[in-house]
């Protein structure tokens, strides 16, 4: 008996003595798109950074938030005023240095513009015997520029990218004609073949920038 | 008798209190040394510089990082899936920050210890040229080290000291130009080259290290200059802090090429003591410590004095330990097997399908199939149907049983017999899922020590880190040369060294850049080089380009098997090999652009508004 009320005293104790001193975790949620004209921008998932800073605490350090691969990104946070960086030199568009001021106060969206290098349209696949193809057509945004090549991937799950991929095909810039309607080929593996569906992207990479702009991942049906 | 006791304590009291108090607060401390007493002794000073150069940083070394020899292509991480170790299968891509240095703790206490000899009223100008000339070296070399991680530092000579004044500014460097930190790692080791002594020794610099860190440097900056810039668009920042002009480039090659001349015209030479067998000679250069003719300077250990550690322990061949749990931590790659050369001068791949890929090729004896190969392959890694220690290893995945139409892979556990009484599985694996056992087919032979007890935690191994050898300085000069086109001294280098490794006497008379890669990586495996020679050819992005169907950023296993087809007499009890995705390596190779530099710490940038980002992060 006395055991028993040693327990129920010493868990009283413990229950009650974290409740004072905690802060709340954060509740407010900032969302958003990296839009180009009025479109998400595909890119590769876990790639693609933007930064997030918060002047006046002693802590002055960016939360990183990372863009999805349909160009959306999120964070939960304190409610507060942020400013939203576009890293350089990280996504597949123009550096842009100005920051986005941004109050979070609950839940706030918030659109972030971007200036893509290329950007891929009429994007279509097409399965036909044991070869995948796309036709696309790849706009120049930025005239100075340089194109490198265009990559088209297939992956079992939605998330397709140049890192997670079970087959590509890639076409160089010298055989893509700008603004005309172009074509690539990709084998599908033996192995998938068997498969009743997989997921197709397209990608096309600027040169000297890291990362590149994807088209939406699209689902194509084997059977 | 209270009063008695009252007055002894009275007594004990004026004792006690009046023999204290002369120097009672000024006493020579028990527990430390101070500066003066460190900066008056040579003895300590030597301890100063030994603490010194075991802080030198590395990428993966025998103790420091060791595990990130499997974080690249040459090697899988075959060891305990435990601890997060098993990561290194699996790097999506590599982190912005993964060989982010900023060693200003170093870099202060080298400083110190140059302001303390300077000041030291007891130590001779003799002694105290040597010193300063030591510690100097010890700084240039930390300068390479941070500025091939992160570009341009702020270069800090002189111990920085605060003034308590509340303003810090005085102390905020900004960061030199990427050019400028190699020109002044240049012209410090020109400054000490003649002044450091320590002729002989390998575990303190001497002239030659000097001279052989020189050669690496310039390199470096010779190939940063050249390839940098012949990128699609060169990693620059407005104030050189980044990006070195290509006008640079023949300058600094001239400066690795007459450093390397220096060193070679040295007392130091290949290790060829072991003429009879090229391979085992290859391994001694790597192990040996004594009457090593081709040792610079290296990090040493002494078992004897306790000052050891488990390399060999971590990576000993599976059925060779003499410890329980870990071996086989380092699994070498089939990628890198097959940068062996054959000794005709042919590309390595293994011949594992005949010639019209219409069936296996069946070979007498596991180790067969890598006959006739480069003896450096010997020397590096234990491949099926060698020995180590003088015991045989037992390499073989399974049997491959004839169907009638096709091959029916049968695996099972170690040692196991298969229903013929021949052996089904070897002690040493290769298995697709098992811990501290080969995933690859391979294991480490360089730097693994041979001696008895060698592999066990309470003995542990002795064997040294090499931080500059000859051979090393043979391939800078042959680099640097062929950069400036004069291809018939580069020849001439390369073709020193592969003589040693059982290729005939000018075995090439061609050369291109490939082939001077290819002989880098198969000559310096696990010496730390790999990572930071395609850094500055600036093709990791390419080579580990994080693609699937890349052969290049995928790493592959080599499995052997034993066919059991009754009735076939030239197929029977013979081995055929497999190649295949090494199957606990789960993502391939990814280097960004944005790797070519590490990111800045935030709480340096937030202290220091002077310094800039790095390009990309």
């Amino acid at each position: 008996m006395k055991k028993i009320s040693y327990i129920v005293l010493f868990s009283l104790i413990a229950f009650f003595s974290c409740k004072k001193d905690n802060y709340d975790a954060p509740t407010s949620r900032l969302s958003g798109r990296v839009l180009y004209q009025n479109q998400a921008v595909g890119v590769r998932s876990d790639g693609v950074q933007l930064e997030l800073w918060q002047r006046g605490y002693s802590l002055f350090t960016k939360i990183p938030v990372f863009v999805a691969q349909d160009g959306t990104f999120s964070a939960t946070l304190f409610d507060g005023d942020y400013k939203l960086v576009r890293l350089r030199g990280n996504g597949p568009w123009l550096d842009n240095p100005d920051s986005i001021a941004v109050k979070v106060s609950g839940n706030t969206q918030v659109d972030v513009p971007v200036v893509p290098h290329f950007n891929l349209s009429n994007v279509s696949f097409n399965k036909a015997g044991n070869t995948v193809t796309a036709t696309f057509t790849v706009q120049q945004v930025t005239s100075t520029s340089v194109l490198e090549r265009v990559n088209l991937y297939l992956g079992t799950t939605m998330i397709v990218d140049n890192t997670r991929q079970d087959a590509s095909a890639e076409k160089l810039a010298s055989d893509i004609v700008i603004g005309q309607s172009g074509s690539i080929t990709v084998n599908i593996p033996a192995a998938l073949a068997s498969r009743n569906f997989m997921y197709a992207r397209l990608a096309v990479k600027t040169n000297g920038v890291g990362e590149a702009l994807f088209s939406a991942p699209q689902r194509i049906e084997f059977k | 008798m209270k009063n008695i006791k009252i007055y002894i304590g009275l007594i004990i009291c004026t004792i006690t209190f009046s023999a204290c108090k002369k120097d009672f607060l000024e006493r020579e401390p028990q527990s430390i040394v101070v500066e003066d007493q460190v900066y008056g002794d040579p003895k300590l000073i030597e301890g100063v510089l030994a603490n010194l150069y075991n802080r030198i940083p590395t990428d993966a070394s025998l103790t420091n990082r060791w595990t990130e020899h499997t974080a690249y292509d040459d090697a899988v991480w075959s060891g305990s899936g435990n601890a997060g170790d098993e990561y290194r299968n699996n790097i999506i891509s590599y982190p912005v920050d993964r060989w982010r240095l900023w060693d200003y703790g170093f870099i202060r206490d080298v400083n110190l210890g140059i302001e303390g000899v300077q000041k030291s009223a007891k130590l001779t100008a003799q002694q105290k040229a040597q010193f300063n000339a030591e510690f100097r070296f010890l700084r240039a070399y930390d300068y390479f080290e941070m500025v091939k991680r992160m570009g341009g530092v702020p270069l800090v000579t002189t111990p920085l000291v605060y003034d308590y004044s509340g303003d810090a500014t005085n102390l905020q460097l900004p960061r030199s130009k990427e050019v400028d930190v190699y020109d002044f790692i240049a012209t410090e080791l020109d400054a000490i080259v003649n002044n450091i002594e320590n002729n002989g020794s390998t575990s303190r610099a001497n002239k030659y290290a000097v001279l052989a860190l020189k050669c690496r440097a310039m390199l470096y900056a010779g190939s940063l200059a050249k390839y940098n810039n012949q990128m699609a668009s060169p990693i620059t920042l407005p104030g050189g802090e980044v990006g070195i002009p290509a006008q640079r480039a023949s300058d600094f090659y001239n400066k690795a090429l007459d450093a390397a001349k220096q060193v070679m015209a040295g007392p130091y030479s290949l290790y060829k003591s072991n003429a009879a067998n090229l391979g085992e000679n290859f391994y001694e250069a790597l192990t040996k410590k004594t009457g090593n003719p081709e040792l610079i300077l290296i990090q040493d250990f002494l078992q004897s004095k306790g000052f050891k550690h488990g390399f060999s322990y971590d990576n000993i061949a599976r059925s060779l330990r003499e410890d329980n749990l870990a071996s086989s931590a380092i699994a070498p790659t089939l990628n890198l097997v097959e940068k062996y050369e054959y000794l005709d001068g042919t590309a390595g791949n293994l011949k594992t399908r005949n010639v019209d890929n219409s069936d296996y090729v069946y070979y007498t004896n596991t180790q067969d199939i890598f006959a006739n190969k480069d003896a450096r392959l010997y020397g590096t890694i234990i491949y099926p149907g060698t020995s180590f220690r003088n015991t045989p290893v037992n390499i073989q995945a399974g049997v491959a049983l004839w169907n009638g139409t096709t091959y029916q892979i049968i695996e099972g556990d170690l040692g196991a017999k298969y229903t013929d009484g021949k052996l089904l599985t070897g002690l040493d694996g290769p298995q697709r899922s098992a811990l501290d056992l080969s995933n690859t087919g391979f294991y480490l032979r360089k730097f693994i020590d041979n001696t008895p007890l060698a592999s066990t935690r309470t003995r542990g191994t002795d064997i040294a880190w090499i931080r500059f050898r000859l051979g090393e300085v043979y391939l800078n000069a042959a680099e640097a040369a062929f950069e400036l086109g004069q291809t018939a001294s580069a020849l001439s280098y390369i073709n020193t060294l592969r003589e040693r490794a059982g290729f005939g006497a000018n075995s090439l008379s061609a050369l291109t850049i490939d082939r001077i890669r290819n002989e880098r990586r198969v000559e310096l495996a696990f010496e730390d080089h790999r990572v930071w020679d395609l850094a500055r050819w600036r093709i990791a992005d390419k080579v580990w380009n994080g693609s699937t169907s890349n052969p290049d950023a995928m790493l592959y296993a080599l499995y052997p098997y034993r066919v059991v087809r009754p009735g076939d007499a030239a197929r029977n009890d013979k081995y055929i090999f497999i190649k295949q995705v090494a199957p606990r390596f789960k993502t391939p190779r990814f280097y960004q652009i944005a790797n070519y530099y590490s990111s800045i710490d935030q709480a340096v940038l937030n202290n220091n508004p002077k310094i800039i980002r790095n390009p990309f992060h």
